[in-house]
């Protein structure tokens, strides 16, 4: 009946950890959705935002020439280029010139709001369409009638001045009617942020205005069309270096359409970065989830394991079919997140995509899906191969004897080496994918320190737990057991809820650090109002101005140029690498001024100010942190142009600055008579001592918008609240993808309570058994969860705020305030989030009726 | 060992040589094998028998190399267990050792077929399931080849782990307390089926048992009490 099997020979069974993890996930994926929703949410994070940044940033490279207005931009400040430069301009191709300026539109019943002010030529737009309601040519809609010229203007510039459409508003010395609203602004992104809305006219009105002064704040684009069109990009370059070098002294700034808007491409690249570093906290956090998952599956999965090694299966090939499920897993959530995260460009272009100011290209960006990809494989593996590692150890005596004491030994030397190495590689994907690299690497830093910190915390509760004297309270003996026995929930809990609670008291901090700078602060220090654009020889006038109708309020007023940094030391600005916090002094112009005393709010930190009478050579003064930045030290030299000219400076001095006053300050100071015989104006600040009134500054904006219409005055509120709105815009999105991180945290949580759930119902039952009440286990359970939460509430709120002060002062540059109030809030949250959810799972556990339990025990 | 005799003795398929076992750590340390000494020839039938803690289990695990001792030697078919790695060991099982356990020990997520094909697959075997198969049907299971463990009789997943252990034609088969979860009758059918193929495949067949009819079907019987071996009977009566 029986044959005998011939003995086997060895071989080879290359697929068999494959097909044996497969065998193994037919159980479904239970137990491991935590495992999976981790990894999916912060690789949805990662590749949504990567792909949106992506797509902003191909959309600006395919409209440049469109946000450009032609192949290349030429752009001056105060002055019109020369005939040469025009000359020169116009040998090259089509030119359409643009002068853009802040003013004050002023409605006949006196009220006022500050305008983005933009004369075109008849040749514009060279590039894209402009759209007007009612749609009409630009050229008729512009055109002077009567001594009237015509406007478009932004919609919200008519809201604000509550005004109709073919209203008229004055604009220096100029009567404007607004005869159109600009619905579409082709080449509005070139320009940057507005403070105001636009009102476009025409060059001739402009020049009418009686704005163009010497010296007026005003900038000229010179926008060139090449002849054939959509030539390539090196006909573009070419020009721009042609120009360079014929005419090195113009100091103009040159755009091509390849390089239409780099602030924002760098904002947006750096902005990136912070959402990336967020989403990757998420992926941080949920990694705990992937560790919890995959212990709790190893532990459940101890006696096939020992089956297999019973059947000959050796350590290593144990551990490759397990590597393979979790990899299986870390693919499924990856999938999931990746299609989520590449539908997040589609899904806004779709639903936002026309009231976003920016041109969105969506598409599917296969570069930040593979890192994205990437992110979620290696988190999910720096996580996993650790007790992965020590499944290769799992003794077959388990099969027939359980372990007389639980061991936790190390995994292999291999598996701990293979540990450290994908967590270097994660490491490596985070830093050189970095924006800025400097930020990254203090990300990883804090992040492996807090990982540290919290694995210390737990150990430091359990110790203190495992030596508390025995209490009389067998509530309190229950809780405290809990808290140190073999199979805690003390690492997990500290571990997943310390990780979120840091980040969300991080991004609370900083959010109302951010908004306190822009609130609380202002009413002692700020100044109310801003002057732009004072003649030289209406000083006096403003000065007497001011007096008679803010008596008693201070007015600085200093003169104030534009300028840029051409070269330092000889070195070409273009040609230098920068770090980034010193880069934006190289990129366009900068204001700056010249005193003859240090100007306050700052002080001399090396080098000697000029004598007050110093009548010799140029000299400059220069910010702290921008010399360093820029590698300049006292007695180096340092080139600027200024209305076309370059002067050569030597640093004197430099200062540091204290910027939030909010007063005048400039990072370039100049000795007096740098500028001899340039044409400049002045730009003044008026701080009332008590903080002033807002129908005191609508009677001063009055008065000067009559006696001096030249004059642009911004109140100080109206821009912070410019400026606050698109703070707000930022913090929301950071706050977005910060739910994804606290979200993680409150899956990890859930989970691993979950996975104790078992444990739970088991002491319940053998506790009731022996006479436990509902209410004493409740009580017991209560504080435990009660004394984690607390000791992680404390570890959480102090990693936040040491992150949160080093973004705010280190990264933002601002002053840093410890605010307790959403600290302790985000504090009192998670401790509660703890209880409830513990108790949660235990109220079903102490519903359990015993008999039934005990009989499957 | 010394036989100094003309005719040369057969290999003995297991020899165990003053072997010491301790287990667990600190207090919770216990001295479960005391200087064991055990031959066990090919094709020999031998049951491990003695009162509940007295290391028989053990015993069979140290024979299956699934245990290491703390001193002594141990040789499997020729070959020293000492001298093997965990890989090593994990290698010659499969190909040496078939076992047996008291819970079957199937794998919960795979079918019987794929059960008994697993030790062919980890061995290499190109026909794993084609054999596997065939063994399924020599334990009487042709028919359940798909069926998971849940949807199994407990004489029918212990026909599965029988058939698994035998699959790769083994020259050992070790058993601990096969028909300890299984009725009287359910158990009978298995020592039947063991030892028809225990002489079928003229195995070396080593069982842990409790049962004194499994017991009585050995060639031998080994008693342990204490953690040692004590006079061995050559054919004797369970306790």
């Amino acid at each position: 009946m029986s044959t005998a099997v011939a003995p086997v020979p060895r071989g080879r069974g290359g697929m068999l950890p494959l097909r044996l993890a497969l065998r193994e996930l037919r159980g479904g994926l239970r137990g491991f959705l935590v495992f999976i929703a981790c990894i999916a949410l912060g690789v949805m994070a990662i590749a949504g935002v990567g792909s949106f940044a992506r797509s902003l940033i191909d959309g600006l490279a395919r409209e440049g020439r469109v946000i450009l207005g032609g192949d290349i931009a030429f752009s001056l400040i105060h002055r019109e280029a020369s005939a040469a430069e025009r000359a020169f301009l116009e040998s090259k191709g089509k030119v359409s010139s643009v002068a853009t300026m802040r003013a004050v539109a002023r409605a006949p019943d006196e009220r006022s709001a500050l305008v983005e002010l933009k004369a075109v030529d008849r040749f514009y737009p060279l590039s894209g369409t402009l759209a007007l309601e009612p749609a009409r040519d630009l050229a008729g809609t512009l055109a002077e009638r009567d001594g009237v010229f015509g406007a478009a203007a932004d919609p919200i510039l008519l809201a604000r001045l509550d005004l109709p459409l073919g209203a008229r508003v004055s604009v220096g010395t100029a009567t404007i009617e607004i005869r159109a609203v600009v619905n579409v602004e082709p080449d509005k992104l070139a320009g940057g942020v507005g403070f105001g809305p636009r009102l476009l006219v025409s060059e001739e009105a402009l020049r009418a205005s009686g704005l163009l002064q010497p010296g007026s704040l005003v900038r000229w684009h010179y926008r060139l069309q090449l002849p054939r069109g959509d030539a390539d990009d090196r006909a573009a370059d070419a020009v721009a270096a042609e120009a360079q070098a014929k005419l090195p002294e113009a100091g103009w700034e040159v755009r091509t359409r390849a390089n239409a808007s780099p602030q924002l491409e760098r904002n947006i690249e750096r902005f990136t970065q912070f959402l990336t570093l967020v989403g990757l906290s998420a992926l941080l956090v949920g990694g705990v989830g992937v560790a919890n998952a995959v212990k709790s599956y190893l532990e459940r999965k101890r006696e096939v394991i020992a089956t297999m090694k019973a059947l000959g299966a050796t350590g290593g090939r144990v551990f490759a079919v397990y590597l393979l499920q979790t990899l299986l897993l870390a693919a499924v959530g990856t999938s999931l997140g990746l299609a989520a995260g590449l539908a997040l460009p589609f899904l806004i272009a779709a639903t936002f995509g026309a009231i976003i100011p920016l041109p969105i290209a969506p598409s599917v960006h296969v570069g930040e899906l593979v890192l994205a990809t990437s992110y979620g494989l290696f988190t999910a593996l720096a996580f996993a191969l650790w007790p992965l590692g020590r499944a290769h150890d799992v003794p077959v005596s388990a099969l027939y004897r359980d372990a007389v004491a639980p061991e936790r030994r190390w995994p292999r030397g291999r598996y701990v080496a293979l540990t450290v190495g994908v967590i270097v590689g994660l490491a490596g994907l985070a830093v050189m994918f970095a924006y800025e690299r400097r930020i990254a690497l203090i990300f990883v830093a804090s992040a492996a320190g807090t990982f540290v910190a919290l694995r210390l915390i737990a150990a430091l509760v359990m110790a203190v737990a495992s030596r508390l004297p025995r209490s009389r309270s067998m509530i309190v003996r229950l809780a405290v057991a809990n808290i140190h026995r073999p199979g805690a929930l003390t690492p997990t809990i500290v571990l997943s809820l310390g990780l979120g609670l840091a980040l969300l008291v991080t991004v609370t901090l900083i959010d109302g650090n951010l908004r306190r700078q822009l609130n609380a602060a202002l009413p002692e220090r700020a100044p109310s109002l801003y002057f732009l654009d004072i003649q030289q020889s209406d000083g006096v006038r403003f000065d007497a101005l001011v007096e008679r109708h803010a008596p008693g309020a201070k007015l600085d007023r200093v003169p104030m140029l534009r300028g840029r940094i051409v070269s330092v030391n000889g070195t070409r600005a273009e040609d230098m690498r920068v770090p980034p916090q010193a880069a934006w002094a190289l990129q366009g112009d900068r204001g700056i001024t010249y005193a003859a005393a240090i100007p306050e709010g700052s002080r001399v930190v090396a080098g000697e100010w000029w004598p007050a009478t110093y009548a010799g050579p140029p000299l400059v003064s220069l910010e702290k942190r921008i010399a360093d930045g820029l590698g300049l030290r006292v007695g180096e030299r340092l080139t600027v142009n200024v209305l076309g000219r370059n002067i050569d400076a030597t640093v004197a001095n430099l200062r540091a600055v204290d910027w939030q006053s909010l007063g005048i300050n400039f990072v370039l100071v100049f000795s007096p008579g740098s500028f001899a015989g340039a044409p400049h104006t002045s730009i003044a600040t008026l701080t009332h001592p008590s903080g002033g009134t807002a129908s005191e500054d609508v009677a001063l904006i009055k008065a000067a918008s009559v006696a001096l219409p030249g004059v642009t005055v911004v109140r100080v509120k109206d821009a912070l609240e410019a400026v606050g709105g698109l703070i707000a815009n930022l913090v929301s999105a950071v706050r977005g993808a910060s739910v994804l991180c606290i979200l993680s945290a409150i899956l990890v949580l859930g989970g691993a309570l979950a996975a104790s759930h078992r444990n739970r119902v088991y002491e319940a039952v053998i506790l009731k058994t022996l006479g436990a009440t509902r209410r004493r286990l409740l009580a017991a359970y209560a504080l435990e969860y009660l004394t984690l939460g607390a000791a992680t509430a404390v570890f959480g709120v102090a990693a936040g705020s040491i992150a949160a002060w080093f973004v705010v002062a280190d990264v933002m540059n601002l002053g840093f305030v410890w605010l307790p109030a959403p600290a302790l809030a985000a504090a009192a949250a998670a401790l509660l989030l703890t209880v409830v959810f513990g108790l949660a799972g235990t109220l079903t556990a102490l519903s359990q009726k015993p008999a039934p339990v005990l009989r499957n025990l | 060992m010394n036989d100094t005799s003309t005719t040369v003795a057969p290999q003995p398929a297991i020899a165990l040589r003053g072997v010491d076992l301790s287990l667990g750590r600190g207090a919770a340390r216990v001295h479960i094998l005391k200087d064991i000494d055990l031959h066990i020839g090919q094709g020999e039938a031998v049951g491990l028998v003695g009162p509940s803690g007295s290391g028989k289990s053990t015993l069979l695990m140290v024979m299956a190399g699934l245990e290491r001792p703390d001193a002594g030697t141990v040789e499997v078919a020729g070959a020293d267990l000492g001298r093997l790695s965990e890989d090593g060991l994990a290698n010659f099982r499969g190909r040496n050792i078939g076992i047996v356990f008291q819970s079957f020990h199937l794998i919960p997520t795979m079918s019987a077929l794929e059960n008994v094909a697993v030790p062919l697959e980890l061995a290499g075997v190109d026909d794993a399931f084609a054999r596997a198969a065939h063994e399924l049907s020599l334990v009487g299971l042709a028919e359940r080849l798909n069926h998971y463990p849940a949807q199994l009789s407990g004489g029918e997943q212990q026909r599965v782990a029988i058939a698994r252990a035998l699959a790769p034609g083994p020259a050992i088969v070790v058993a601990d307390e096969p028909t300890g979860n299984l009725d009287e009758s359910t158990g009978g059918q298995i020592i039947d089926l063991l030892f028809t193929e225990h002489a079928a495949r003229r195995t070396t067949l080593v069982l842990v048992t409790h049962d004194a009819a499994l017991a009585s079907c050995c060639d031998r019987v080994v008693r342990l009490r204490s953690g040692r071996v004590e006079a061995e009977p050559q054919k004797a009566a369970v306790p």
